[in-house]
Order: C-alpha cells, then sequence, then structure tokens
C-alpha cells in the first residue's frame, strides 16, 4: 500500500462516552481508499461502538468523522470543556490581580476562547445536521447542470421522456444521502433480518428508500446482487428462515452493496458462522473487494482472519487505541504489551506447539507507570504507532533498530 | 485407564412435518476417565444431538433408534427420569453455547449460583448417607464372615468396629471442616492483601470500602484453634477491628500510610498461620471420641500428630485394616467363585449363538440366564464399577435382537430390491433412460451378528479370566486404603450441610476460580449486566458447583473473543487438572480443541468419520473431510485464498446411500456414492472412514496447503526449541 493514496475516512479524536462510561476514548485514524482497515481487541474495548459511531447510529459525543473530506459526525463537549477550564482559569488569574488593566485584557482573551469555542460548538451541530442536505445539493445541482445542457439540445419528439427522466433524477438526487455510501455489514445473520420480509424486500429495502421506483430496476439490481453474492435468482422470493448461516450472511452482504457504498463497516461478518462457512464469506468479501473496488473498516476479534483478511490493523483497548499498523508489522513486531497478550492468546492449529504454549497476561497497571508521564498514541516507527509515554517512547524506538 | 463412559451404536433420528431426519447414524466412542474429548464438525452434524441424548434431553420429536450410553454401570437411554434428576447436572454437566439463552433473565446470578447447590445439597446428603451405609454394612457382614467363622464375641466385636468407625468418622469431619473454613479465609485474605497493597501503592484502589470491609470479616474468620489461635488471634482481632474506620480516615486524607501498615501486620501473621502444619484431625477425632478424655496433649502439632497417630493406631486403625483387608480377601475370593462358575456356564453355552440357525427363544433364555450370572461375579466391596460386566447383558440381547430383526428386514429388502430392479429392466429393455437409480438392498449381515455374539461372550470370558487370575496378586493394602477413603468421602457428603451461606461462599469462591473479578458485587447483579465472556463464566461456575464427573462444553467459546476464548480454555484446561473431570468439548473450530483435547472425533451427517489423538488429526489426518475442514481456517501465514467447502451438507431426511460427504469431496471414487465406507484403522489410536484408505484406492496426498502449514508449523517449533 503506497501512502500517497487518497483518504476515505477520518477519524479525529474521537469520544463516545455513555453516561461515565467511556466506550471510545480519543481515538483518531485514517482509512485509505480501497483498503481493508481491521479494528481487534476484546469484547467491551470499544470497536463495534466506533464503528457504529462512524455510520451516525450514535451521536458522538467529542471529535469529529470525515468522509470523503466532508464532516459527517461531530461533537461538542470538547468545546464545552474547554470553555469551562478556561473560565476557571480566568476566575483564578483575576483573583491573583489587582490591575485593572491586566483584569480586561484577561477578559478579552476570555470572551476570546469562548466565542470561538461557540462558534465551533454552531458549526459542529450544523455539520452533525446538514451534512446529507450539503451533500444532496451538491446532487441535485450536477443532476440540473446535465440535463440543462441535454434538455436544451433535445428535439420534440426526445423532450417528454427526457423531462420525465429528469424529473425522476432530480427526486432521487435530492433524497441522495451521503451516509448511504457507507454501508454495514451486522454480526449476526439471523437477527439482523426481518424475518417476515422476503429476501427481495430486504435487499430492495434501501433502494427504494433512496427513491427508486421503477420495478424493472429493481429487480435487475436484486438479481444482479444476488448473483454477485453467490446465490441465484430463485432465492429473492424466499423469506430468511429458508437459508443457511452463511446464505443469510451472504444476504446481509447483498443488502450492502446494492447500494454502492464506498466504504463498508463489516462488523464481526464471520464470527457466528462455521468454520467452512466464514472461509466461504471471506472468500465473497475479498472477491467483492477486489471486484468493486470496496474498501472495508474490518471489525472481528479472531486475529487468524483479521490478519488474513487486513492490510492494516489497529488494536483497541479499553476505548484508546494502543498500536496500529500495518498487517505484517503488527505480527512481526508486536510493541505494546497489550498487543502481546493478545497475540499470546491465538489458537493454531499445532497440539506439539499449543500444549506448551504461555498466555501473557497484561495488567495496565502493573505494565505502565503513567502517573507523571502521561501516554499518547505515537509514531515509533513509519506507519507504526504505539500508545507510549516519553520513555516507553525511546524504549520501543531501540528495541525496533535492535531487530533491524 | 478407567473408562467414564460409553457410547456404543447411537442412533437418534428426529420426525419432523417432511419425514425422519436421521440425525446421529451409529457413533461409538468412549471416554476416559480426566481425558477431554473434541467432536468436531459442522453444524448439523448431529454433535450436539449427541451431547444432548448424553444428558437426556433430547427434544420432544426425537426417537432413540438403537445403541447406548452406559455411565457408572447404567444405561442412560433406558433409566427412568426419576433416576436421571441423580445423574443429569450432579454428575454429568453441561455449558451451553449461549451464554444468555442458558441463564434466566430475571433471576440474579447469586440465586442462580446457588440455587443447584441446596437443592442437590440435600439429595447429596441423602445420597451419602445411603452409600456410606451401605458400604459399610457389606463390609462389616465380609469382615464377620471372613474373620468370625462363627464366632459370635469375635463377631460382636467386629459389628462393634465398624460402628464405633461411623461414630468418630463424623468427629473428624465436623473438626476438619471448621479448620478448612479459617484456613481457607486465611490463604484468601493473603491474596487479597497482594492485590489492595499493589493498587494502594500504584494509586488506583477502587471499591475499597467493600474490600476493605470483607478483608475484615476474612481475617476475623481465620481465628481457629490450629489456624490463629490464642496471643496471635488476639493480636489479630485488634488489626483487623479498626480496618474500616482507617480506611474511611485514609480516603479522607489521601494518606495511606496507617491503614497499609495495619494490613501489612495482618498480613504477617495470616502468613505465618497459613504456613503452620494440618493437624490430624482423623486421629484427633478418634482420640476425643474415645479416650475419655476432652483435652489433648499439649504438644506442637507435629509431634502431637504422632501421638495421635500411634493412640489411634494401637488401639483402632491397625486392627480394623487388617480386619478390612481380610474383608476384602474374602469377598473377592467369593465373587472369584462365582467369575469361575460365571466362565463355565459361558463356554458351555457359548455353542448356543453358534448353530447354524439360532432359535429365538432358546437365544433370549440362555441371554437372560448369562447375563444374570454375569452380574453375581460384581464384588459388592469394590467401588469402582466394572463397565464390561454391566454392558454384557444389553450387548449381547442387542445383537440378538438385531439378528432376528435382520432376518425379517433382510426378506422385505430383497422383495423390494427384486421388484425395483425389474420394473428398472423393463425400462431399460424398452429403450428408456431412467433417471432413476435402483438403491441396492442394505441386508443386514446375519453372520457378523452371530460373530459379535460370540465375541461379546468371549470378551467377557477373557476378561473374567483376566480377573480371576488378579484375584491372588491383587494389592489388597491399596484397595483397604482406598476403600476407607471411599467411605471417608461419603461420609464428608454426609456431614457437610449445604446451607444457604456455605452455598453463598461456595459461590463466590467459584466465581473467582472461574475469573470474576468483585465476586461479591457481582453476585447481586442481573446476567444482562454482564459481558458475554462474565456470562460464560457464570455458566461454566453453575456446571462446576455440583462438582461433576463429566463436563460436556457445547460451544463454550464460539461467541467470545479470543483472550477471553483463550482464558476460557485455559481455565477449563486448569479445572479438568484439578479435579480430574472428563471433558467433551464440542466445537466447529479445530484451532481451538488443539492445545484442549487428548483425542479428537471428526463427525460428518451422523457419523464419525475419523477419530484419533490430536497429534493423529493434525498432523496425519486421512479423511478428506479432516483436510477441508483443516484448509477452510485462515492461520496467521496463510495468503492464498482459502479452500472453501463447496456445498452445503446433505438432507438427512434422505440420506444418501454412500458416503454422506461425496458430494462434496473433490477426492470422491465412484464407490463412495454407491456404498458406505467402514472405518479403517491406520493406528492403534487412529482411524478414519474413507475409501482411500482402502488397499485398492489410488493414492492421495492431503492438499498442499495442510501439508505446507505442517512443514512450517515443524520449521517454527525448531527454531524455537533451538533458541
Amino acid at each position: 500500500m503506497s501512502n500517497n493514496q487518497e483518504t476515505l475516512l477520518k477519524v479525529e479524536n474521537l469520544c463516545q462516552y455513555f453516561g461515565f462510561n467511556r466506550a471510545v476514548d480519543d481515538v483518531s485514524f485514517e482509512v485509505k481508499k480501497g483498503e481493508v482497515f481491521g479494528l481487534v481487541g476484546e469484547s467491551g474495548c470499544g470497536k463495534t461502538t466506533t464503528g457504529r459511531s462512524i455510520i451516525k447510529l450514535y451521536n458522538i459525543t467529542s471529535g469529529s468523522i470525515y468522509f470523503k473530506g466532508i464532516r459527517i459526525s461531530a461533537g461538542i463537549r470538547s468545546y464545552q470543556e474547554q470553555m469551562k477550564t478556561a473560565k476557571a482559569e480566568y476566575a483564578e488569574k483575576v483573583k491573583n490581580t489587582a490591575d485593572p488593566a491586566e483584569k480586561a485584557l484577561l477578559k478579552g482573551e476570555l470572551d476570546a476562547i469562548i466565542t470561538n469555542c461557540k462558534k465551533e460548538i454552531k458549526r459542529a451541530r450544523f455539520d452533525q445536521k446538514n451534512c446529507d442536505k450539503e451533500f444532496s445539493k451538491q446532487m441535485v445541482l450536477a443532476v440540473k447542470t446535465k440535463y440543462q445542457a441535454l434538455l436544451s439540445r433535445a428535439s420534440e419528439t426526445e423532450l417528454a421522456a427526457l423531462k420525465a427522466e429528469y424529473k425522476d433524477e432530480l427526486r432521487k438526487a435530492r433524497k441522495t444521502k451521503l451516509v448511504t455510501q457507507i454501508q454495514m455489514i451486522f454480526q449476526d445473520p439471523i437477527a439482523s433480518l426481518d424475518p417476515r420480509m422476503t429476501v427481495r424486500e430486504i435487499i430492495s429495502e434501501g433502494l427504494i428508500i433512496r427513491g427508486e421506483r421503477n420495478k424493472k430496476v429493481i429487480d435487475e439490481k436484486v438479481y444482479e446482487m444476488l448473483e454477485l453474492v453467490g446465490l441465484v435468482r430463485e432465492h429473492a422470493s424466499r423469506y430468511p428462515h429458508e437459508f443457511s448461516g452463511g446464505q443469510r450472511q451472504r444476504i446481509g452482504v447483498a443488502r450492502a452493496i446494492i447500494m454502492n457504498p464506498e466504504l463498508i463497516i463489516a462488523d464481526e461478518p464471520v464470527s457466528a458462522l462455521d468454520v467452512s462457512i466464514q472461509a466461504q464469506v471471506i472468500n465473497l468479501l475479498n472477491d467483492l473487494r477486489h471486484s468493486l473496488g470496496l474498501t472495508i473498516l474490518f471489525i472481528a476479534h479472531d486475529l487468524s482472519v483479521v490478519k488474513y483478511f487486513s492490510d492494516r490493523i489497529g488494536v483497541m483497548y479499553y476505548g484508546k487505541m494502543v498500536e496500529l499498523t500495518t498487517s505484517d508489522e503488527l505480527f512481526k513486531n508486536p510493541l505494546h504489551p497489550y498487543t502481546k497478550s493478545l497475540l499470546s492468546a491465538i489458537p493454531l492449529p499445532d497440539p506439539i506447539y499449543e500444549k506448551n504454549r504461555k498466555r501473557i497476561v497484561y495488567n495496565r497497571l502493573a505494565e505502565h507507570d503513567y502517573s507523571v508521564n502521561k501516554p499518547s498514541l505515537r509514531e515509533v516507527a513509519p506507519g507504526h504507532f504505539v500508545e507510549c509515554n516519553d520513555e516507553e517512547f525511546e524504549k520501543y524506538k531501540a528495541l525496533l533498530s535492535a531487530q533491524d | 485407564m478407567e473408562n467414564k463412559l460409553h457410547v456404543k451404536d447411537l442412533t437418534i433420528s428426529f420426525r419432523t412435518s417432511n419425514g425422519k431426519v436421521q440425525a446421529v447414524r451409529g457413533i461409538d466412542f468412549d471416554l476416559a476417565k480426566g481425558e477431554t474429548l473434541a467432536i468436531v464438525g459442522e453444524s448439523g452434524s448431529g454433535k450436539s444431538v449427541t451431547s444432548k441424548a448424553i444428558l437426556g434431553i433430547l427434544a420432544g420429536n426425537s426417537i432413540i433408534e438403537g445403541g447406548e450410553i452406559i455411565y457408572d454401570g447404567k444405561d442412560l437411554l433406558k433409566i427412568s427420569e426419576e433416576d436421571f434428576h441423580k445423574i443429569r447436572g450432579d454428575k454429568i454437566a453441561m455449558i451451553f453455547q449461549d451464554p444468555m439463552s442458558s441463564l434466566n433473565p430475571i433471576i440474579k446470578i447469586g440465586k442462580q449460583l446457588t440455587e443447584a447447590m441446596l437443592l442437590k445439597g440435600k439429595a447429596r446428603q441423602r445420597e451419602s448417607r445411603e452409600i456410606f451405609n451401605r458400604y459399610l454394612k457389606t463390609l462389616e457382614k465380609n469382615m464377620i464372615q471372613a474373620s468370625a467363622q462363627g464366632n459370635s464375641a469375635k463377631a460382636a466385636e467386629l459389628s462393634n468396629k465398624c460402628k464405633s468407625f461411623d461414630k468418630f468418622e463424623y468427629k473428624h469431619l465436623e473438626l476438619e471442616n471448621k479448620y478448612n473454613v479459617a484456613h481457607e479465609s486465611a490463604t484468601q485474605a493473603v491474596a487479597d492483601i497482594e492485590d489492595i497493597l499493589f493498587e494502594i501503592s500504584k494509586n488506583a484502589f477502587s471499591d475499597g470500602a467493600y474490600r476493605i470491609k470483607s478483608l475484615k470479616s476474612m481475617a476475623l474468620a481465620s481465628v481457629n484453634d490450629w489456624v490463629v489461635s490464642g496471643k496471635k488471634a488476639e493480636e489479630l482481632v485488634a488489626f483487623a477491628q479498626p480496618l474500616p474506620a482507617l480506611f474511611s480516615r485514609a480516603k479522607k486524607s489521601g494518606d495511606y500510610a496507617e491503614l497499609v501498615s495495619n494490613i501489612e501486620k495482618i498480613n504477617a501473621i495470616l502468613k505465618d498461620a497459613v504456613a503452620l502444619a494440618q493437624p490430624n484431625f482423623f486421629a484427633m477425632g478418634y482420640y476425643l471420641t474415645f479416650s475419655g478424655k476432652n483435652e489433648l496433649p499439649k504438644q506442637p502439632v507435629e509431634e502431637l500428630n504422632v501421638t495421635l497417630r500411634k493412640y489411634l493406631d494401637d488401639n483402632f486403625m491397625l486392627s480394623f485394616i487388617e480386619d478390612a483387608k481380610q474383608a476384602l480377601i474374602y469377598s473377592a475370593n467369593v465373587s472369584k467363585k462365582e467369575m469361575l462358575e460365571a466362565i463355565s456356564l459361558l463356554n458351555e453355552n457359548k455353542k448356543v449363538y453358534q448353530q447354524e440357525i439360532l432359535d429365538k427363544k432358546q437365544a433370549n433364555s440362555v441371554c437372560q440366564r448369562l447375563t444374570k450370572e454375569v452380574m453375581e461375579t460384581i464384588d459388592p466391596l469394590n467401588t469402582k464399577k466394572d463397565s464390561l460386566i454391566y454392558t454384557f447383558g444389553t450387548g449381547l440381547k442387542n445383537e440378538i435382537d438385531k439378528y432376528f430383526g435382520g432376518i425379517v428386514k433382510n426378506a422385505k429388502e430383497i422383495k423390494r430390491y427384486n421388484k425395483q430392479k425389474a420394473d428398472y429392466d423393463k425400462r431399460v429393455a424398452r429403450g428408456k433412460e431412467p433417471d432413476w437409480k435402483v438403491v441396492p438392498a442394505s441386508i443386514t449381515d446375519l453372520e457378523l451378528a452371530k460373530k459379535n455374539m460370540v465375541h461379546q461372550i468371549e470378551r467377557t470370558v477373557a476378561h473374567l479370566e483376566t480377573l480371576v487370575t488378579a484375584v491372588d496378586t491383587r494389592d489388597y493394602d491399596a484397595e483397604t486404603v482406598a476403600l476407607i477413603d471411599f467411605l471417608k468421602a461419603n461420609a464428608s457428603g454426609v456431614v457437610n450441610k449445604v446451607t444457604k451461606s456455605i452455598a453463598k461462599a461456595r459461590a463466590i469462591k467459584l466465581m473467582k476460580e472461574v475469573g470474576i473479578s468483585e465476586p461479591r458485587k457481582r453476585y447481586k447483579q442481573y446476567p444482562f449486566e454482564f459481558s458475554g465472556g462474565m456470562r460464560q463464566r457464570i455458566v461454566i461456575a453453575i456446571a462446576l458447583a455440583a462438582d461433576p464427573d463429566i463436563l460436556i462444553c457445547d460451544e463454550p467459546t464460539t461467541a467470545l473473543d479470543v483472550t477471553i476464548q483463550s482464558q476460557i480454555l485455559e481455565l477449563i484446561n486448569d479445572l479438568k487438572r484439578e479435579r480430574q473431570l472428563s471433558i467433551i468439548f464440542i466445537t466447529h473450530d479445530l484451532g481451538v480443541v488443539a492445545n484442549m483435547a487428548d483425542r479428537i472425533a471428526v463427525m460428518y451427517a451422523g457419523k464419525i468419520v475419523e477419530y484419533g489423538t490430536s497429534e493423529d488429526i493434525f498432523y496425519s489426518s486421512a479423511h478428506p473431510y479432516t483436510w477441508a475442514l483443516l484448509s477452510s481456517m485462515p492461520d496467521l501465514d496463510t495468503n492464498e485464498k482459502l479452500d472453501a467447502i463447496p456445498g452445503t451438507p446433505p438432507n438427512m431426511i434422505y440420506p444418501p446411500v454412500g458416503d454422506a460427504f461425496a458430494a462434496r469431496n473433490k477426492y470422491a471414487m465412484k464407490i463412495d456414492f454407491e456404498r458406505q465406507p467402514p472405518m479403517f484403522k491406520i493406528s492403534d489410536t487412529h482411524y478414519a472412514a474413507t475409501w482411500l484408505l482402502h488397499p485398492d484406492a489410488p493414492k492421495v496426498d492431503p492438499p498442499k496447503t495442510i501439508l505446507d502449514r505442517i512443514a512450517r508449523m515443524k520449521e517454527k517449533r525448531g527454531v524455537e526449541n533451538e533458541q
């Protein structure tokens, strides 16, 4: 993977709090176009929450998410906190000075910070709400310019048909949402399909919501998708319960790719499947990725599968990203102790090795001393990020250079 | 090794609206004590059905068509529901796949954990009492017959001895129980203190008030005559009492120094206490009951043990052991006589089953007589149940039924075949090409059934003969000790009454054992407050609460992530080692069984297609289905496309005539579609059912991915070993 690729998704300082529970805490990463980015970690570490925040199933607490350069999600907590601390600092400083001129100066500084923050909050709220509107406006404009040129050139006979088409396209463009270009595949193929809808209804639902009314077009698309994921046309009129687990997951995949997405968030798509069927679904996703040029955010806990499938991997631990690098590098030179513990837990099909395998236990308290020097995500080697403080940073660097 | 469970020729089907689904088609395996057997296969292969049959919880539409599951000398398929209550959950426990649906959502975790303990506690008490009494009585009877020989005074003395054993054994357990509670609290407190001190030093002490309180109660509970006593006990109480007050003060001021120094003092006392020698309570119980003195001699524990032991040995134990040994020898000789009789009877009647044509009436009546005779050879004082003898009757009867059933079925089958064949030939003669094939007649091999009957008898004779020769060379001293231990264990079952508070303490200990932090807090929570891994741990804890013999794990880690999976597997492995559990581990993921399983059975479409030790399966598997399973999972070095198994498992309403895997098998030969392959023996431990192993079959190597992987693993291991 070359570095100068277009960034499709950018997550900046994402925080997602549920009350006091910091499910995701200050996570930043980028996903390049066409790559598979794996997110791993134990259950409850916030990887699914990250995925769901990106697709706007939650209103994020703080931070921003950019998709194709457009901010689709923004939180306001950090600005509120900034204002709070500024006010407290101001009060502290005012207490200590008697000089009215300096007081006025401080007041001015505070006001500047507050207006700035308020502006940011306003902007964040606006982006959060209106990112889709902006996008559909652009789409409408594109359709208008395209058809106005066509209409002006059109002959009498074509005009009526063209006008109808124009109207239809315009309606669809108005309904288009940016976020529909991100689609999700869910973990449980049984729970994520409505048992009372036929496969055709399930797969076409998104298209209909987007404004497609032509039944023929819808059917054609559904058939195309079914064939793409390895099912046959006849399956369209069946109900989900008539399918096996692997086939159900294929339906989930078809439902996602019919929207012609650029980014797919696959949330543990193979965890609930048998090993043999798991291989079928992974192969399918791999084929689709190459043929459709998909970008995939792959969330899973099975490290062998993630290693096999992903280009880059981010390791999460209790809401924090602790290590982020290419998948080969991660398995070759794991630096963070949590990553090491995670890797030591992978079972391999080798009884002799397995009987001697020792799992490394990770204890955050015993492992690091962050009482003085706070950690942050730093680039230890090009493209290899690890959460560490100054002291550990040097240690990891030395470790890496010693291995080379 | 002692075999715990035998599954023989088990066949189960389900009635559905579309027809009969044949879920399990004649599987055989056995499970030794302390062994893990993994059953691997896709969903729908019948692995869960097998485990449910063992537990007797098959769905209502199931039909058990044949076979037997022998546990503890009983056929689990034939015993009543009443009897099953004593086994299910108590002797054989199960961990289910989905922890959410196997916990009750509206009952707190604590109650769910203790419920069974409280219910089973009473039942177990009754049962232990019953076993204890029965064995003691048998022992007494045998003792009198062996040593008294009509001497009534001697007989009275012997029966008096047994009674006094009964009496002081209870005293012993009472003392030991008290000691155990105190000793355990002390050990626990020491472990807790280590954590608490560590967390305070790291300035990350959480949930403090609660933990300090529990530390205090544990410290106080460790006061006992033999753990912390006298002056030390007073000191301990003095240090432990003010702990909560100290903690609240420390929390306010942020200065933990005083609290830490106090805890360290407690730690010092308890650490010494834990290291103390344990007194011999067995001897002490006898001394206190029969010496007529209420006080023990004032001596250090080691010396006291010697004195008490000597007192016990001189007055009671040596002669009791000698008598018990005599009783054992006597009983063994009685059963030897029975065995010799049984052997001669078996040899005499063998020819009944060797005739050209068997007589049904005669065969059945002889079978009954033989069964009775063989059952009589069982030594009532033997605590281990010999499954070969127990299953003799049912095994022979099964074969007889198969033979006579086969006669009727074969005639029908031949008739059907002839009719179909004629029909087919007629069509072909007319120049048509029928789109169906004549299903070959499935003929029961009558000669084989007869051979099996004779084999059953010969095997039992051989087994009895080895037992007979062993009678004179058995180690009766060791057996006497084992018998006395057995009695002791059952007596403890009677004395250990499970009250609510004991159940709670035990539940909390179990929760800790399965790795749940802050168990006291968790005890009061509902299942939805737990994460998936934690829920699974609770399910394991519930399964272990009854201290089972056999644990069936039905995909216990499928819903969990790697770290938790690895922890749970380690946990199961540790528990297996500690408790000598036998485990049946059911999974679809071959990857997880590599470090778990001693033996692996691969199931497909209701049949075991391959079984062997885990080394056999991973390094030299022979069945194409095993190859497919192995090559469809990625490992850390896989880069090429995965070999997914094409298609889906067959519809078991119409099971295929030949090898069930043939349709998805790229190595399938013509014969695979026509006849089912038998189990071919590869080595003593390794068997596989595939025609590829037939001497006439072409040589086929396993897929390249597997060979590459094995080579890669070997290389890696080699490198690691050198380092």
